[in-house]
Formats: C-alpha cells, structure tokens, sequence
C-alpha cells in the first residue's frame, strides 16, 4: 500500500515537472511580438475615432459623408480625467485612423495609443503636429506643452492640414473633395477669428480679465488679449487646494472683476466659492474643453448657432465673455 | 429612472459587439476574464471545501506587496518574477497567520484580518511610494484594467499567462485530483493513506498565490475574492460530486463572463464587476432553484410532506371510524 502511493507521487511528481515545464514555455511567449494589433479589414466606408468633441467636429467637416467618423468623449466629458469605457476600445481598435489632441490632453488615452502608433496604426495627435513656437510651455505642468490649442481659431486651423493629409492618405481616390471641405472649413474658421476680435473690442481693455476653474484659455488670452487665471492649473486632475482659491479671491477683489466663469466640464463648486467670497456674479458657463450638447441651438448677438459645433461653441464663449464683462 | 439606467439598445450591446470591427476586442476581453474567472473558481472549490474561504479573501489582499516588489525587480507585471513574489507572499500571509494563531491568544479569525489588511496597507503604501516607477495605481489595484490589459497590441502578456495558469490548474487537479479529495473531505482517511495534508494545504496555498496574481492585473484584488467563492459556492449548491462541481464551476465562470460582459458594456461600467454582479445573479438563481438543496424545490417537498401527513392523518381517523363504526 505505502510502496504503490510513494510511486504515485513520483509518477505524479514527473508530471508536475512536466505541468511546469509547459507554464514557463507559454510564459517565455511574453516577450514575442504577436502578428500586429489584430485589425479585422472590413468592407465600406473607412471608421474614424477621434477624442474630444472640438476634434471631431474638425474631423467630420473634413471626412463629410466618405468616412464614418465616431466621437468618443461625450459632450460635457472632461478629457483630463475621462477614463476609456471597453466600447472605446473597441472602437479604437476597429478603426482606420484614430485622431486625438495630444500633449496629455486626454490624460492616460496615450498609453493606449501610443503603442498602437508604434505598431503602423494611423494615430494623429494633431497638436502635436503645431509648429513648436507657437504651443505654450507652462512652467508648472511638468515640461509638458499645454494641450487647449483650440482657444486660438488662427492656431485650431493650422491642424486643419493635418487632419486633411491623413485623411488624403487614408482615402486617396477622396483626396479632392477632403481638400475641398478643408479650404471650406479654413475660411469659416478664418471668419470665425475676425467675429471674435470685433466681439472682444466692446470688452473695456481694463475688464480682459478671464476668471475660469482651470488653464483652458491660455491660448484664448494670448490671441485675444485676455489675462486668464484658471484657479486648478491646467489639469483637472487635482483639485483646487484652499490655497489657490484664496489668491484667487485676492486677485478678484484687488482687480475689481466684474464677473467669473464656471466651466460645463469641470464640477463649478469652487468657482462658486470664489464668487461668494469675492463678491462678485458668475458670468455664465464656458465651454472649455467641450463643446455644448450636439444640436442645442443658442440665439446671441443677432445670430443662431449650435452649441454642439466648435464654431458655436467659441461664439457661445465670447458672448458669454462680452456679455459680463463689456 | 431612465438617467439612472441606460436605455437597452439590442443593436449596441448584444449584436455590435460580435460584429467584425468589434469581435476581436470582445474576444479578447472575454479570454481573458474567463481564463480569470476559471482558474480562480476552481481553486475556489477546495478553498471552500475546506472552509478556507476567508484564507482566500486574505491571500488576494497580501501578495500586493509581493507583487509591488516583483514589480520593480523585473518592471513588468507578467512572468517568472511576479508567480515568484506572489507564491513568497502567500507563503509569508499562510506562515504569519498560523504562527500569530499558535502562540499568542489572538484566534484564527483575528490573526487573518491582522495579517491581510496589515500586508495589504503595507502593498498600498509601497504603489504609492513607487507609483513612478510602476505600472499600477491604487485604481489599478482595486478594479483592475481588464479592456486595457486584454487588447495590448500583439498577444497580451496577461492574457498568455491567464491562459497558462488555467491549463496548469487543470492539470495540477487532474493530477492531484484523489489527494485533494480525500484531504478536503476526510483528513484522518488522507492520514491513514499516506497523503500528505500540510503539503497539500501548502501546495494549495501556493497556487492560490498564483491564481491571484494573474488575475490581478486584470480584475484587481477585490473582485478576485467574488470570483474564487462564487462559481465554487454555485456549483456546491447543484451537486454534490466533486467532479461535476469542478465542471459546473468553468461553466458559471463563462456564462457570468459573458453575461457580465454585455451588462458592462450596457451600463457603461467596469467591467470585470459586472461580470461578479452577473456570476452573483446565478448563484442566487441557483440558490432559489436547485434541484437537491434550492429554497423552492425544498418548500415544495416541505409542502408536499405535509400534505402527505395531512392526509395520512385523515386516511387514518377514517379507518379508526369506520372500524368503530362496525
């Protein structure tokens, strides 16, 4: 009885050598490389992915009706904290191109699609592609750029070629027409950028002062000639501490500023703690680093125009501005 | 209601998922938890056989710091340095918990909530210490990455060792398959036979370590305990064979994966919870209907047996009156 369990466990023994043997060679395939992200082709229209609303705004007036291009952040998502549902995943997975800000806008996003560029996928991050000039380095995030490049129009335009050369590579029977609805897209944001600056000059040069929940609008001011003070830096990430929000009340009274803003994507407690303790109104709801519910049509100035687009986003923006601050 | 609960589109969360863009993600997502969700069930059966349930709890919770280190000896979360770290944490967690329960007055339950959150603090201090030169966050460490983990481009590390320790698991039961028997159910009997209890009780705990590990990064270490108790805990209400118990266990792994799959996708929320919420339905399913030990079949015996006596009863004053009656 003893003799035949001790050979069972020697039998046994062997086969666990052999059970082990077979885990460490399935764990020494770690290392490989499998064969590329594993993309299934499919028939019909390219599928495009692009991240944040301004984004695919930009995208979809240049794809027109020859690419399915899909949004992933929803309008009102902050991208600084947006965390990818599995549907995301898939859509960036099983799509031919994806594009997407850059410079950590999109916070953790990179890690995925970096690797995924790395492997021969078409991932643009169109800031990324901005001349190096003209992108503004903050001393405090870190030596990293800041990503809000779509509060200048004249600089937001110049990632229209960007856009439009990859989607000329992606669909290059399309190449006319994308160039076609790129000039378009161009001089609409060319107009844009004028109406803007007749806009601004009813704001008193004294009042250009831009109270937000965090630096969105470093590239806003700089075009426009605002001075702007965002109290959460430029990710939203970490909140606000006690100390940022007293200076913040310090500058406000010393300034005499007539109004402040809160943000649709960031939470507005703080910028209405600041207001109450500084004593002044809030001057309306900006849209930061979103646009405005899709088809949501406002009437400002004499004009209509949807909040859901990035043009009627800017022009919700600045009336809002010159509205509380003229 | 309807801003709490996302509307059910078929289209969107049961047919799009299988479609060609999307197949490969789902696959991938879904291998990769039910690898998890496998391996862990079935270790989860002898934990609870053996009442070790809680052991099971403590173990997931303490090879954190193992991991942390492994981690930063090897910078990757995948292969020989992780199982390594991870069975040395187990190890320490088994030893620490039983030299605390024989030589001081603190009892068995006592000495497990000591040891567990003690090295599991100790594994969060250490993330947080070292978060720069880690792949991991407290977020990480709580709900895991499943989508992420599952699609890294080529064959996923994770999802190779997920792989692997499920075959090993099944071989290491196959192989061992009488050892664990007879010392789950008859210690004197595995004595008397020559089967070694403590090696067995070490060799379990040992492979628990490594379970938990793979599973670790994908589901993270709180959603691991549901997934080693509940297939086990379902499976043990339907049967009362060991075998048929092991087979019942890989079936509720995949039903409440892929079930827990679609949910997820559907509530926009993380994944591998809804898949411990759909395995939690089945079980209560389980609970109410099963055949042997269900709540309703036994009610309705209850009921029947009453009627039974009820009617014997009657049957019987019958006769007595009828006998009299003569």
């Amino acid at each position: 009885m003893k003799a035949t369990n001790r050979e069972g466990w020697k039998r046994r023994a062997v086969a666990l050598c052999v059970v082990m043997a077979s885990i460490s060679f399935g764990l020494s395939g770690c290392g490989k490389k499998g064969d590329g992200a594993g993309e299934t082709p499919h028939e019909g229209k390219p599928r495009i992915v692009a991240t944040s609303t301004m984004l695919t705004d930009l995208v979809k007036a240049l794809a027109g009706d020859d690419a399915e291009v899909a949004g992933l952040m929803a309008p009102g998502v902050d991208p600084h904290t947006y965390e990818m549902p599995a549907r995301a995943i898939a859509q960036i997975r099983g799509s031919d191109a994806v594009f997407y800000n850059g410079f950590l806008l999109e916070g953790k996003m990179a890690d995925v699609l970096e690797p995924m560029a790395a492997q021969g996928k078409a991932v643009v991050a169109v800031a990324e592609a901005l001349p190096r000039d003209q992108v503004i380095q903050p001393e405090n995030f870190e030596g990293h750029a800041d990503p809000h490049v779509w509060g200048d129009v004249q600089l937001w335009k110049q990632t229209v070629p960007t856009v439009r050369e990859a989607l000329q590579h992606l669909m290059p029977e399309k190449a006319d027409a994308i160039a076609a609805r790129a000039d378009a897209y161009s001089t609409e944001l060319d107009a844009l950028d004028a109406w803007i600056r007749e806009r601004i000059a009813l704001v008193p040069e004294a009042n250009r002062l831009l109270v937000t929940s965090h630096d969105a609008f470093t590239y806003f001011g700089r075009a426009y000639g605002f001075e702007v003070i965002g109290v959460q830096g430029i990710s939203t990430a970490a909140d606000a501490g006690i100390a940022d929000i007293v200076n913040t009340v310090d500058l406000v009274k010393s300034r005499g500023v007539k109004a402040i803003f809160v943000e649709s994507s960031v939470s507005r407690a703080t910028i209405e703690r600041i207001a109450k303790d500084a004593g002044v109104v809030i001057g309306g709801e900006l849209y930061s680093d979103s646009c405005g519910p899709a088809g949501q049509m406002e009437t400002a100035a004499g004009e209509t125009y949807d909040k859901g687009t990035y043009i009627g986003m800017m022009k919700h923006n600045v009336n809002a501005m010159v509205e509380a601050l003229k | 209601m309807s801003e709490i609960i996302p509307p059910f589109h078929w289209h969107l969360f049961l047919t799009e998922p299988w479609s060609a863009w999307y197949l490969d993600t789902t696959l991938r997502v879904i291998a990769m938890a039910f690898c998890v969700s496998a391996s862990c069930g079935l270790v989860g059966v002898y934990l609870i056989l053996r009442r070790l349930a809680l052991v099971g709890d403590a173990i997931s919770h303490s090879v954190l710091p193992g991991i942390v280190l492994a981690a930063l000896v090897a910078h990757t979360l995948t292969g020989p340095a992780i199982i390594i770290g991870a069975i040395v944490a187990g190890f320490v967690t088994t030893v620490l918990i039983e030299s605390i329960d024989h030589h001081s007055r603190v009892k068995t339950d006592a000495a497990i909530g000591i040891v567990f959150s003690a090295l599991f603090a100790l594994g969060v201090v250490m993330v947080t210490m070292f978060a720069g030169d880690l792949h991991i966050d407290a977020d990480c460490v709580l709900f895991g990455n499943l989508a992420e983990v599952a699609t890294q481009p080529g064959m996923p590390p994770a999802l190779i060792q997920a792989g692997s320790v499920l075959l090993a698991t099944i071989l290491l039961i196959g192989f061992f398959f009488k050892d664990l028997l007879v010392s789950a159910f008859d210690p004197t009997l595995a004595r008397s036979l020559g089967i070694r209890a403590r090696w067995i009780h070490y060799g379990l705990m040992a492979w628990l370590s490594v379970t938990v590990v793979s599973a670790f990064e994908a589901v993270g270490s709180i959603i691991v305990v549901a997934m080693l108790i509940i297939p086990g805990a379902t499976a043990l209400l339907l049967t009362d064979r060991l075998w048929k118990a092991l087979v019942l266990t890989v079936i509720h792994a995949a039903a409440s994966t892929v079930i827990g799959y679609h949910v997820g996708l559907w509530l926009d929320s993380n994944l591998p919870a809804a898949m411990v919420v759909a395995g939690l339905g089945l079980f209560v399913i389980a609970w109410l209907f099963s055949p042997s030990q269900g709540l309703l079949p036994r009610a309705i015996g209850r009921q029947r047996l009453r009627d039974r006596l009820e009617r014997e009863k009657v049957e019987a004053r019958e006769t007595t009156e009828k006998a009299e009656s003569r």
